[in-house]
């Protein structure tokens, strides 16, 4: 009789993750006001976005909440062209780096309605482009994306 | 013993219905797809199971039946040497009244987990599986099962080509 080689299963492994108490004040700004806060540290004068509760540099707690402007500037970019599985994109996208105006960290979002390495570059101006205020849950993906403005 | 809670540093957040503020959660559920070797032994017993059998593998040294079959004898450090087909009835060997899935859902019904000694084999060695057809406070040690197979068209070779084991007509079935 032949026998039976491989036996195949999935593991079945569901996670929450919290924001953790820096983000949640992040996300709350967004969802509820439209706006990006940051928390900047008083000894080194980073402004981290999303918020956080202790400088990563200098270890200082973070209590001052500072706005953010919607829009800044590319440090960096890709273009996809395959899915987290490795299959082909119908339609490549493009992600980027960018720098929010009165922030010092860089925060990663697809940037709208590129497809191609030749409309986009370092050093492009972009804008945050959110979500209705109805398809707001809380979370980074409240920010639809950036768009380039120049 | 203490029984004080121990304290952990950080942000403890509670039930959603205590927080004054709606904490933010984000769900993720990476697909965890694995292909594992069944080896020599597990995968000629999970063949045979599609054909409604139950077969073992004997050792001729210690003259031991054993089930779930192995290709080597954990006793005598040796080959085990023959396929020896089994019965596909038992004596439950012990067993539990389950009342939670496996994802620790409460279940009305227990399920009842049982080891099974299968006829045919050395005292001992019996298989994991279901009793079912058998009211709960009724199951005990010692209780006499046979196997019921899911018909021939829908087994795909897996221990689950037995639905479960049910009483033996003597046992009080019901």
């Amino acid at each position: 009789m032949k026998r039976v080689e491989k036996w195949r299963g999935e593991i079945p492994v569901t996670s929450q993750y919290t924001a953790g108490v820096g983000g949640q004040k992040s996300w709350a700004a967004l969802k509820r006001k439209g706006e990006l806060l940051g928390t900047r540290c008083p000894s080194c004068a980073q402004v981290y976005l999303p918020a956080r509760l202790f400088c990563e540099r200098c270890f200082a707690e973070l209590t001052e909440a500072v706005p953010v402007k919607p829009a800044g500037v590319v440090r960096s970019f890709t273009i996809c062209y395959v899915d987290p599985d490795d299959r082909q994109l119908e339609r490549p996208y493009a992600l980027a780096l960018v720098e929010l105006d009165g922030a010092t960290t860089l925060i990663l979002h697809r940037v709208l309605d590129v497809d191609d390495a030749a409309q986009i570059a370092i050093g492009s101006r972009v804008e945050v482009v959110l979500k209705p205020p109805s398809e707001r849950l809380g979370s980074i993906l409240d920010i639809a994306g950036f768009r380039i403005i120049s | 013993m203490a029984s004080e809670p121990r304290v952990v540093r950080g942000t403890q957040i509670t039930a959603p219905e205590q927080d004054e503020e709606e904490i933010f959660l984000t769900s993720y559920a990476p697909r965890l797809s694995y292909v594992w070797d069944t080896g020599e032994a597990v995968g000629r017993y999970l063949a045979e199971l599609k054909e409604g059998k139950l077969i073992a593998r004997s050792c001729r040294r210690c003259a031991r039946v054993m089930i779930p079959p192995r290709m080597f004898c954990e006793i005598c450090f040796r080959p085990t040497d023959d396929w020896v087909y089994v019965g596909d009835s038992g004596t439950i060997n012990t067993f539990s009244l389950c009342y939670v899935s496996w994802d620790v859902r409460r279940l009305k019904r227990p399920k009842i987990p049982a080891v099974i000694e299968i006829d045919g084999a050395s005292p001992g060695m019996g298989i994991l599986h279901l009793i079912g057809k058998v009211a709960p406070g009724k199951v005990h040690v010692g209780m006499r099962v046979k196997a019921v197979w899911k018909p021939a068209s829908k087994r795909t070779a897996s221990i689950t080509d037995i639905l479960y084991w049910a009483p033996l007509a003597h046992e009080g079935s019901q």
